[in-house]
C-alpha cells in the first residue's frame, strides 16, 4: 500500500522533473528576452518593483514589451487595454486547443497551469493529444519558464541601472529566433507551411502599414489558410484532439 | 497609476489564458474547430516572429545587411536540419549578435 503510494509520487516527480527538462531550452531562449522587460520597465520611468511586479503577475512576453513602449510614450489606460487584449487574444485559442488536455482537472489545477499558459508552454504541451497530457509534466514546465522569466526580468532590472540603452542590442532577436526553432520543425504539412506563409506575409504587410490588430488579423489568416489548403490539397483531417468536446 | 496597469493587465491576460479551461462555459469543439486551432500554434509564432525579422526598425529591411533576416534564415535552416530548439537559438543568436554589433552604428529598432 504505502509503496503504491510511494511509486506514484515518484512518478509525479519524474514527469516534473522531464517536464522541467523538457521547457529548458525554452527558458534560456526566454532569457534575452526577460533582461529586455526588465531594462526597459526603468527606461520607462517603472520602478524596479513596479517592473518585476509586471513579470511576477502578467507573465506575458510580448504583452509587457508592447505596453512598456506605450507607458513610455504616456499612453492612455484604455488604449493600453485594448492592445493588451489584442496581443494576449491568441491565448483565446490556446485555452480552445486545451481544454480537451485540462478541462478535467481540478480547479486549482486548472487555475494555476492556465496562468502558467505561455506560447512556450502551448508549444511544449498543446502539440501533444490530450491522452499524453500530464498535468505534472505541463507544472514543471511552466514552472521553469516562470522562474526563469523572472529570474531574467530581476537581472534585467539590475543591469539596465547601470547599461542604458540595453533595448539597442536587438535582445528582440531571441523571440524571433526561439520561435523559428519551435515552428519550422512542425511543418510537415503543405497546409501548415501556407499557414505559416500566410501569416507571415499578412504579418509583415500589416507591421508596414502600423495597422495595430495586425497579430491578431495575420494569426488569423494564417490559421484559415491552413485549413482552406488542408482541403485543397485534400490532406486527410487528422487533428490529434479530434472528437474532443464538453 | 502603474499599479493599476498591471492590476488590469493581469486580469486581461489571465482570463483570456483561463476562459476556455472552464469547464462550465458551454462550447463544443467539432472537428472543423479542432482542425482550424491546429494552426493556431505555427500561425501566431509566425506573426509575432515574422515582423521582429522583417521591419526591425519599423521599416521593411530585405537588405543583406539586416542581421536580423540573416540570421532568422540561418535559424530556419539550422531549425529544418536539426529540429533542435536549444541548438538553433544559440547558435543562431551568437552570429545575430556579432553581426548586430558590427552594425551598431544602427538606431535602436524598436520593439513589434
Amino acid at each position: 500500500m504505502s509503496s503504491q503510494v510511494l511509486t506514484q509520487q515518484d512518478y509525479r516527480f519524474s514527469a516534473f522533473m522531464l517536464g522541467l527538462r523538457a521547457a529548458l531550452p525554452l527558458t534560456l531562449a526566454i532569457i534575452p528576452w526577460g533582461l529586455l522587460a526588465g531594462s526597459f520597465a526603468l527606461e520607462s520611468g517603472l520602478t524596479g518593483l513596479e517592473g518585476q511586479a509586471m513579470s511576477i503577475f502578467v507573465f506575458a512576453g510580448a504583452v509587457q514589451l508592447v505596453v512598456l513602449g506605450m507607458i513610455g510614450s504616456k499612453a492612455g489606460l484604455g488604449a493600453i487595454l485594448i492592445i493588451t487584449l489584442l496581443i494576449t487574444s491568441r491565448h483565446f485559442l490556446y485555452g480552445m486547443s486545451m481544454r480537451g488536455h485540462m478541462q478535467q482537472l481540478p480547479l486549482r489545477w486548472r487555475l494555476i497551469l492556465g496562468f502558467l499558459l505561455t506560447d512556450e508552454l502551448f508549444a511544449l504541451t498543446g502539440t501533444k493529444p490530450p491522452e499524453q497530457f500530464n498535468r505534472w509534466h505541463a507544472l514543471g514546465g511552466g514552472l521553469s519558464l516562470y522562474l526563469g522569466w523572472n529570474m531574467a526580468t530581476a537581472a534585467g532590472i539590475i543591469a539596465g541601472q547601470q547599461i542604458p540603452n540595453m533595448d539597442a542590442l536587438g535582445l528582440e532577436f531571441a523571440v524571433a529566433a526561439t520561435f523559428i526553432a519551435l515552428v519550422v520543425p512542425g511543418i510537415q504539412k503543405i497546409s501548415t507551411l501556407c499557414a505559416v506563409i500566410t501569416a507571415l506575409l499578412t504579418s509583415v504587410t500589416c507591421e508596414l502599414y502600423q495597422i495595430e490588430a495586425g497579430l491578431l488579423i495575420a494569426s488569423v489568416l494564417g490559421m484559415l489558410a491552413g485549413v482552406l489548403s488542408a482541403r485543397l490539397f485534400s490532406e486527410p483531417a487528422a487533428p490529434h484532439n479530434e472528437g474532443q468536446s464538453t | 497609476m502603474i499599479w493599476l496597469t498591471i492590476i488590469l493587465m493581469t486580469l486581461v491576460v489571465f482570463i483570456s489564458r483561463y476562459l476556455f479551461l472552464e469547464p462550465r462555459l458551454p462550447l463544443r469543439l467539432g472537428p472543423r474547430t479542432t482542425q482550424f486551432l491546429s494552426y493556431a500554434a505555427p500561425a501566431i509564432l509566425t506573426a509575432i516572429a515574422a515582423p521582429i525579422v522583417f521591419l526591425p526598425e519599423g521599416e521593411l529591411a530585405l537588405q543583406v545587411s539586416n542581421p536580423y533576416l540573416i540570421s532568422a534564415i540561418l535559424a530556419i535552416g539550422l531549425a529544418y536540419l536539426t529540429r533542435h530548439v536549444l541548438f538553433t537559438t544559440v547558435v543562431s543568436m551568437g552570429v545575430f549578435f556579432v553581426l548586430h554589433s558590427w552594425g551598431a552604428h544602427t538606431v535602436g529598432p524598436q520593439l513589434f
